[in-house]
């Protein structure tokens, strides 16, 4: 009895072992969930869009890390605010990105032919998995998720998309709007930004 | 005797040409014979097209550094920086290859980021952005884009 009990500990370590997954497999999971939300037929129509667009953004909410993207993006202006304002902005910016993101997404995956996964590269705590997104007018987007290790699994922290960062346009962009108005004009701009508060 | 002083100017005068002339070749390939403190700092980019072994790595417009050597690994470019030792990277920081003017020498620019940890001596900046491959977005425009397209999503 004792021996059986001690197997299945073995088997659920082992078991837990393997759910964490490379980068590659993760973002696949995610990519494949996304597409077959997209495709479902019971979600389709524009009276269901907005259902769609919350399902799509619960499934990119896991895959994420939303604090390390929002710090990344402010870039210098992050280490004057104080931690109030570091928890708002995570908050304000992250709701920001899940809305965008998801349109963009749809976009994006509905008129997709295939998704070619091009594979990974780890680097200690650092990954980046790449993928082309071919288009049904046969045009290649390639795309690289750039990923970082937490506690049990990896985490997306930017988007390259056709070589251009996410993280690196958002930093530009928030340093031209702090230089030019303040911190709190960045604050209002970002929340009148949002299609639906 | 008059002459052998003559001859003495004459010779001094050549080995101060070709002093100069070494010093010149030396700034002009930008070579570090006495060899520059500072730091080496390693980055991946896709495509480094048009960066070259000296090329500036600048912040804020502010040169802090140059490019030491590049390579190819894994069918990408690997980029060594040689930077200032006063200038810290964050890990978050990140490079960009950049065009000064619009045809003019390519160059590479860091916005720093805003994370605890340094970059170390013989680290890696993960955050790169490629050099922008005009000819593929202009063909790419020109074939259509996703973004110009309607998107079946109905």
């Amino acid at each position: 009895m004792k021996q059986i009990a001690t197997l299945a500990a073995l088997l659920i370590a082992f078991a837990c072992v393997v759910r964490a997954d490379t980068p590659l497999a993760e973002v696949k999971t995610t990519t494949e969930k996304v597409l077959l939300l997209l495709k479902d037929s019971k979600l389709q129509g524009e009276e269901k869009k907005s259902e769609r667009r919350q399902l799509v953004r619960a499934e990119m909410e896991k895959r994420f890390a939303w604090e390390e993207s929002a710090r990344a993006c402010l870039g210098r202006h992050w280490i004057k605010r104080t931690p109030a304002e570091k928890a708002e902005f995570v908050k304000i910016f992250s709701e920001f990105l899940k809305d965008t993101y998801s349109d963009k997404v749809a976009t994006y995956y509905g008129d997709l032919d295939k998704v070619d996964y091009q594979g990974e590269k780890i680097q200690a705590d650092y990954a980046s998995v790449k993928l082309v997104l071919k288009t049904k007018a046969k045009i290649d987007h390639p795309l690289e998720y750039r990923m970082e290790k937490t506690s049990n699994d990896w985490k997306v922290y930017d988007v390259v998309i056709e070589g251009v960062s996410m993280v690196k346009n958002y930093r530009d962009q928030f340093d031209a709007i702090i230089a030019k108005s303040s911190y709190d004009g960045l604050i209002k701009e970002i929340k009148a930004k949002q299609p639906n508060p | 005797m008059k002459n052998q002083r003559f001859e003495f100017f004459v010779g001094l005068f050549m080995a101060l040409g070709i002093l100069c002339l070494a010093f010149l070749s030396i700034r002009i390939a930008r070579n570090e014979l006495f060899a520059a403190n500072g730091y080496e700092v390693e980055a991946v980019f896709t495509n480094c097209n048009g960066l070259r072994n000296g090329s500036a790595i600048m912040i804020a417009g502010v040169e802090i550094g140059r490019v030491k050597e590049i390579t190819l690994q894994d069918y990408e470019a690997r980029v060594i920086l040689k930077l200032q030792p006063d200038v810290a990277l964050q890990k978050d920081a990140i490079a960009s290859i950049r065009t000064k003017g619009l045809i003019g020498e390519k160059y590479i620019e860091i916005t720093p980021g805003a994370a605890d940890q340094i970059i170390p001596h013989g680290g890696t900046l993960h955050g790169t952005e490629p050099a922008m491959d005009l000819e593929g977005l202009i063909s790419k425009f020109v074939q259509g884009n996703l973004s110009t397209n309607p998107a079946p999503n109905k």
